[in-house]
């Protein structure tokens, strides 16, 4: 049986042809046996560079545009700075018609922050604002403490020639919530604030008020401040369409005119 | 002679080694009828069994593996070959069917009886066909197919017993002896 075997296989031969196209392809694939033309890694080169150049470019976009920290500026214009790891500004974004229309009007993008806070408090809305006695409050809010700790200082020395100017800081935790609400930080603290002398107090109730009118009524709601309203008072909270407008809380335990 | 013709260098300007014309061309002429017979087993046309010696000898030619003999260099063929065959069987689309005649280029004067044994072989499932080629043709024991196919030894027997069972009822007279 094993020759039977031997003899049945034996026939099986290559066909020269097939041999031959072998060669061949040997010959063509190596060059003349020189040289294999496979994907050898410096075909790969500019691939792998391209990828790298896109990565790169790809990070610093990602680096650069990213704020890590965000400076709010509350007058009544309520606007946010997006400031990145370089201390420059990379979003400028208005909370309100004010602030959205100071945020159109000042060229502070890539700005360094404290040339852009500069800029921002010698613009004309602020200006006219700080003018009336408004009250400006500005508020660090990252999660890297020291860089907050750092900007809040600088900010602090560049806002000292300006009156009625407070500054604090947070955390991202914070200006998230903020945002949810529709408010810019600043705003937020003051409204939190508000709302624990108030708790009918609705985060639009705040937007259009100024952080002077909000400061005022804080300090009359907590029993500190005058309780008489002053008419000039009614631009935002009165004038914004909250004055005795069935609310539910205007002629109640403030126990007032309009709304309260 | 020395295994490698030596270092060349590669179009990325590495340093690399490939085999010689000479030497290949002589593995062609050792081998490729052991190629051709475990293509003849695995695959169903021409085609494929071209693009299995192309694949294998280029893996011969930049393989660095230096034999140690002969027979060494014939199971390195073997192993890849059967692999090779394995990786295009798995292409779906390699499922067309073709007859005997169109595998082999039969000589004019082919007995019958051998185109009997081939016939059976064929009609084995696929994987006892290898191990039935090696031990009944190529002469490899058990332990020796176990190693270059990479599979169990007992699973080889296992595999020749089946094989030879099967082969008992599809050809008349057959003695493994």
């Amino acid at each position: 049986m094993n020759d039977k075997w031997k003899q049945a296989f034996g026939e099986i031969h290559a066909e020269e042809a097939l041999k031959e196209s072998t060669r061949r392809f040997l010959v063509q694939k190596t060059g003349n046996y020189r040289k294999y033309h496979g994907w050898g890694y410096k075909r790969l080169i500019p691939v792998v560079a391209s990828m790298v150049i896109l990565l790169a470019g790809w990070g610093g976009y990602q680096i650069y545009f990213k704020p890590i920290s965000v400076i709010s500026i509350d007058v009544n214009p309520s606007l946010e700075l997006g400031v990145n790891r370089f201390d420059r500004v990379v979003s400028v974004r208005g909370f309100n018609e004010d602030g959205r229309r100071l945020a159109d009007s000042v060229n502070v993008k890539h700005a360094e922050y404290t040339d852009a806070l500069e800029q921002i408090l010698s613009s004309e809305s602020v200006r006219r604002c700080l003018g009336r006695d408004e009250v400006v409050t500005i508020d660090v809010v990252g999660d890297d403490e020291r860089a907050c700790g750092r900007m809040l200082s600088n900010i602090k020395h560049c806002t000292s020639g300006h009156r009625n100017t407070y500054c604090g800081s947070s955390n991202l935790e914070d200006v998230e919530a903020a945002h949810e609400l529709g408010l810019s930080y600043g705003k937020y603290r003051a409204y939190l604030e508000l709302r624990e002398l108030d708790p009918d107090v609705a985060p639009e109730d705040v937007q259009g008020m100024t952080m002077r009118e909000i400061r005022d009524l804080i300090e009359r709601l907590s029993g500190n401040g005058s309780e008489e309203i002053p008419q000039d008072n009614s631009r935002g909270m009165h004038g914004g369409g909250h004055g005795g407008n069935g609310r539910g809380h205007g002629g109640g335990h403030h126990g007032g005119n309009g709304r309260w | 002679m020395h295994m490698f013709c030596g270092c060349r260098e590669n179009h990325a300007g590495e340093e690399f080694t490939m085999r010689s014309e000479e030497e290949v061309n002589r593995a062609i002429e050792r081998h490729a009828d052991t190629i051709r017979r475990l293509c003849m087993i695995h695959l169903k046309n021409y085609a494929d069994a071209e693009d299995i010696f192309q694949n294998v000898f280029l893996k011969y030619v930049l393989s660095s593996i230096s034999f140690e003999s002969e027979e060494h260099e014939r199971a390195w063929m073997i192993r890849v070959t059967v692999n090779a065959c394995k990786d295009l069987l798995k292409s779906f689309y390699r499922s067309r069917t073709v007859s005997l005649d169109d595998l082999v280029d039969w000589p004019a004067e082919a007995p019958a009886d051998h185109r009997e044994v081939l016939e059976a072989v064929l009609s084995l499932p696929q994987k006892h066909r290898v191990v039935v080629y090696l031990h009944y043709y190529e002469g490899y024991t058990a332990p020796e197919i176990g190693r270059i196919l990479g599979k169990n030894v007992n699973t080889v027997y296992t595999l020749l017993t089946r094989s030879r069972q099967m082969l008992k009822k599809e050809l008349e007279g057959f003695d493994d002896e």
